[in-house]
């Protein structure tokens, strides 16, 4: 396999990603708004899940375009000795996807380096000494970093073990009832795996560089999270919300929050709706709470399907054949 | 890429903000936005109050030379049409105040972000006096229901 054969591939993959996930976004693009109708007629945990499947849906299959079609196909088919060179127009297709993932790391880059800045800024201040259980049992079950600051912080922290932070700041201000009902809204969080879907997102390439296309699916898809977490945590239950919409006023008087990763989970992020968060809390009798953890097996259940669809897909010679066909046509 | 299509709307005019308008000046102006192309005859039937004539012909050149104003002359009497909407010369005039305190002196600049912030602090505070109000009164519902 010689360095000209791979290149090629490379350029195809690229291209090919690019084509796919560029049509595929800018079409959820053009329907974002109509989504986001549809998402807001479903209960909060499955309108985020839906926004965040839609918003995902590009890369993904662009991946699944190039990992189980394109790659196969080409080495398969495509002659090693083969002295064909690589067309302007798939260059410039590949030269884009290169600059629309580039885009996507460097985000990410930054949101993982803030994230760890700021973690070994609350390990630095972090006071070992818990609260008592009669203070918050909450925060004594979770282990949570308890931070000697004074400032509005209550947040999870870490992708795949994330952990609670708290400052005393925020444990002086509320309530011990109130303290539990935030430490459950971000459990709740951690349940989805909301950080880790924020990695997702962030990684997730736009469909052309330095567009920022998915800006309202993803700031809505935090809404719902956020929803779905209050929901969560207060478990119907009219008094809870009431807490919990007091807890939040009580944060927000707080003060200037202090600026997290895109990888954290806040009480109360920078660009909260927090009027909307409180009226949610003061009108429920709040819906029944949907369950996370069974509801997942589904969605992941049709991941795996869709995958071994396509694979099958690859598995018969024709459809090899012909994306080969299509990749020449490509290539020139 | 925003001073090309400024310089595309405002066909090279760059500076139009920092020229000012006097009171008739903008009173002219408010019409042609509202009633779109008009002579001098009609700018004169639209205004509030009796003008002379040509006082509000030489307001209208005015404006043309300042390069608010674009006129043509399909008959015998010139018939002017604002370069601009009125949202993109209050945007301009914006953008011309916030640059002119940049501009200026340290102690202007942060005289303008504490203002700034005292604003937005102001309508937080408004903000979360009012759904603590909520608050307050839904927890009096529910005490209310309690006893009931």
């Amino acid at each position: 396999m010689n360095a000209a054969y791979l290149f090629r591939m490379v350029c195809l993959s690229l291209a090919s990603f690019f084509l796919v996930n560029g049509v595929a976004g800018a079409a959820t693009t053009l329907f974002s708004s109509a989504a986001i109708r549809i998402a807001e007629a479903m209960r909060p945990r499955s309108a985020a899940r839906f926004l965040f499947i839609l918003r995902m849906l590009p890369s993904v299959l662009g991946m699944t375009v190039v990992l189980g079609l394109c790659v196969p196909s080409y080495l398969w088919l495509e002659p090693q000795i083969a002295s064909e060179r690589v067309g302007f127009a798939c260059l410039l297709l590949a030269a884009l996807a290169v600059g629309a993932c580039s885009q996507s790391l460097v985000r990410t880059a930054c949101a993982i380096g803030t994230s760890a800045r700021l973690r070994k800024e609350w390990l630095h201040t972090e006071n070992e000494a818990l609260p008592t259980e009669e203070e918050s049992q909450a925060v004594v079950d979770e282990e949570a970093m308890v931070v000697e600051k004074r400032e509005p912080l209550l947040a999870l922290s870490g992708i795949f073990s994330p952990r609670m932070v708290i400052s005393r700041g925020v444990l002086a201000e509320l309530s011990r009832k109130q303290v539990d009902l935030a430490v459950r809204h971000e459990i709740a969080h951690r349940e989805s795996h909301d950080n880790l879907k924020r990695l997702f997102l962030v990684l997730s390439p736009e469909f052309f560089p330095f567009v920022d296309g998915f800006a309202a699916l993803e700031k809505t898809w935090a809404r719902f999270s956020e929803w779905a977490a209050d929901d969560e945590a207060v478990q119907g239950d009219s008094q809870r919300a009431l807490s919990l919409a007091t807890a939040l006023l009580r944060v927000a008087r707080m003060g200037a929050r202090p600026r997290l990763s895109v990888l954290q989970t806040s009480l109360l992020p920078e660009d909260h709706d927090l009027s909307a968060r409180v009226d949610r809390l003061l009108c429920v009798e709040p819906p029944p709470v949907e369950r996370v953890s069974p509801s997942n097996s589904p969605a992941i259940a049709r991941g795996l399907c869709f995958v071994a669809g396509v694979l099958a897909l690859a598995s018969i010679p024709a459809t090899l054949s012909s994306v080969h066909r299509l990749l020449e046509l490509f290539l020139r | 890429m925003i001073r090309l299509l400024k310089e595309g709307v405002f066909g090279g005019n760059g500076n139009l903000a920092a020229a000012t308008l006097g009171p008739l000046e903008l009173e002219l102006m408010q019409i042609l936005w509202s009633h779109g192309e008009s002579n001098v005859r009609e700018v004169v039937f639209r205004l509030n109050r009796s003008l002379a004539y040509t006082t509000v012909m030489t307001t209208l050149d005015r404006l043309y030379k300042k390069g608010f104003l674009d006129r043509r002359m399909p008959d015998r009497a010139f018939v002017y049409s604002p370069r601009f909407s009125r949202e993109e010369w209050e945007r301009q005039r914006a953008e011309s105040v916030v640059a002119g305190w940049l501009a200026g002196s340290r102690p202007s600049r942060e005289l303008l972000f504490s203002s700034f912030l005292d604003a937005v602090g102001e309508h937080d505070v408004t903000l979360l006096d009012e759904l603590e109000k909520k608050i307050r009164r839904k927890r009096r519902e529910m005490r209310r229901r309690e006893r009931s």
